[in-house]
């Protein structure tokens, strides 16, 4: 009963956070000239002519492909990366200065030298969207590993389990909580990356899209890019990772 | 079978265990005693091999060691079940076989019904009865007990040593003991050794236990 109201509570504020947003942005559009803030209505007509002349799905598709190609390659380097990291002391030493750069050099030049060497299209896109996400991935993933409880680590020796076993009945299942929370970062990394490597280095995808309407000043569907891009790091986030994490994590309803 | 000849361990410059010597045949059981800090914990990890003797040389059966920690050291994300499985199946039994092995067991110990709990829906006491159940599972040459009994309550405790006692009676199993408390020793235990201050040890003679721990008590208050 008091959980099923806490989350009524919450579900709630979450309203009020989105209600704000809404209003504040309704409030802009009547303050400032359309050139600058299309309103929520004309952006949402805007998005049902992207919609209904197909453009929309066409580049939404584009820019989905180029993400989940780009975050499963950087989030599986920087999770197996990460995990000999953890457990290799001299691994995590010589990866330290890679990962320092890695984490260092802004996207926009990782995008611009990408496009310089591929030239445009997916594959510059993607191979930005993987050097961005994986130093992200890596450092979560190092500090899951060494977040690990010790004395599970000494029972599994102690019991003899080998190295396979230990990995997976210990080092894996102790570091799923880090490994989700960094994927979901590297997402949000990601959809910031893929938007702007479509500016610099594409001629397709949303970022081409807004990046087109924006030298155009179609601020309206400027807007409609930024819904479809919520949208679909909406469904990303709800419709896949949280459903991973609580299928992951559902022994620790046991602890609640 | 133990064997400790003369051996000595440190941590830094911390001379924890010196020239500490004693032989354990098949089915023994030795209870350690001694108050904290003076190396109770350190014997039973160099009987494991996690650690080596900077000194001296520990020879330990062949076959599997099954340790009892302080704290239940389960798996959290696995159930009861799973928790005595996985050690059955990392001394190489097959999975349907090890989970047919781990429910006996988990009967064994008093906790059928409970095999699909995970460890966080168990009490300290029932965890307990799981690292006990994983402890012997797996059919130790070698059973390990490091104070497994000091986070539970008195009567609980007290019915986790009978049961103890059932299951080692008359075993081939080499136990040893460790305990801040001679009377748990004196229970369960074939021999008892103590380590002492200056990191050495000391085999109490046993054949009068009443007057053992009469003269223990005596020590404890003197120092008191």
């Amino acid at each position: 009963m008091a959980s099923t109201s806490h989350r009524l509570n919450r579900v709630i504020w979450i309203l009020a956070g989105v209600a704000a947003i809404l209003i504040g942005w309704q409030l802009l559009s009547l303050f400032l000239p359309p050139v600058y803030v299309a309103s929520p209505a004309a952006s949402l007509r805007a998005l049902g002519r992207l919609a209904w002349g197909s453009t929309l799905w066409i580049q939404v598709l584009i820019t989905l492909k180029r993400l989940v190609v780009g975050l499963a390659v950087g989030a599986a380097g920087g999770w197996a990366l990460g995990i000999a990291s953890g457990l290799y002391a001299r691994v995590r030493a010589f990866l330290e200065p890679i990962r320092w750069v890695g984490m260092t050099i802004p996207v926009v030049i990782v995008a611009g030298l990408a496009a310089l060497w591929f030239g445009l299209g997916d594959f510059t896109v993607m191979v930005v969207v993987g050097l961005i996400v994986l130093p992200t991935m890596f450092v979560n993933t190092v500090e899951g590993i060494r977040a690990i409880d010790r004395d599970l680590v000494e029972m599994g020796r102690v019991f003899r389990f080998s190295r396979r076993l230990l990995l997976r009945e210990v080092y894996l299942p102790g570091i799923a909580s880090p490994s989700i929370a960094g994927l979901t970062l590297a997402t949000g990394i990601g959809i910031r990356a893929v938007v702007l490597a479509e500016v610099l280095g594409a001629a397709s995808g949303i970022g081409h899209a807004f990046s087109r309407a924006s030298s155009w000043l179609e601020t309206d569907v400027m807007f409609a890019w930024i819904i479809a891009l919520l949208a679909l790091m909406a469904l990303i986030e709800f419709g896949v990772l949280r459903p991973v994490r609580r299928r992951a994590l559902r022994w620790r309803k046991a602890e609640q | 079978m133990i064997v400790f000849e003369h051996v000595s361990k440190s941590f830094d410059s911390l001379k924890v265990l010196n020239d500490v010597s004693f032989r354990l045949a098949s089915g023994d059981i030795l209870g350690v005693v001694g108050p904290s800090g003076v190396g109770k914990t350190t014997l039973l990890r160099l009987i494991t091999g996690i650690i080596a003797p900077d000194e001296g040389s520990v020879q330990v059966a062949q076959g599997a060691v099954g340790y009892v920690f302080q704290e239940p050291r389960l798996l959290p994300w696995r159930t009861a079940l799973d928790n005595v499985a996985v050690a059955l199946r990392a001394q190489g039994m097959e999975k349907d076989g090890a989970r047919v092995k781990a429910a006996e067991w988990l009967g064994r110990v008093g906790l059928a019904g409970f095999e699909h709990y995970h460890p966080a829906e168990l009490s300290g006491g029932m965890a307990q009865r799981v690292a006990v159940a994983r402890a012997l599972a797996i059919e130790p040459a070698v059973l390990l007990m490091d104070e497994p009994f000091v986070n539970v309550d008195i009567d609980l405790k007290s019915s986790l040593m009978v049961m103890l006692q059932g299951l080692l009676a008359g075993g081939k199993t080499t136990a040893v003991y460790v305990t801040h408390d001679l009377t748990e020793a004196l229970r369960l235990a074939d021999r008892v050794i103590e380590l002492q201050a200056d990191r050495t040890v000391r085999e109490l003679d046993l054949s009068d236990r009443a007057a053992v721990a009469r003269d223990w008590f005596a020590r404890a208050s003197a120092q008191e």
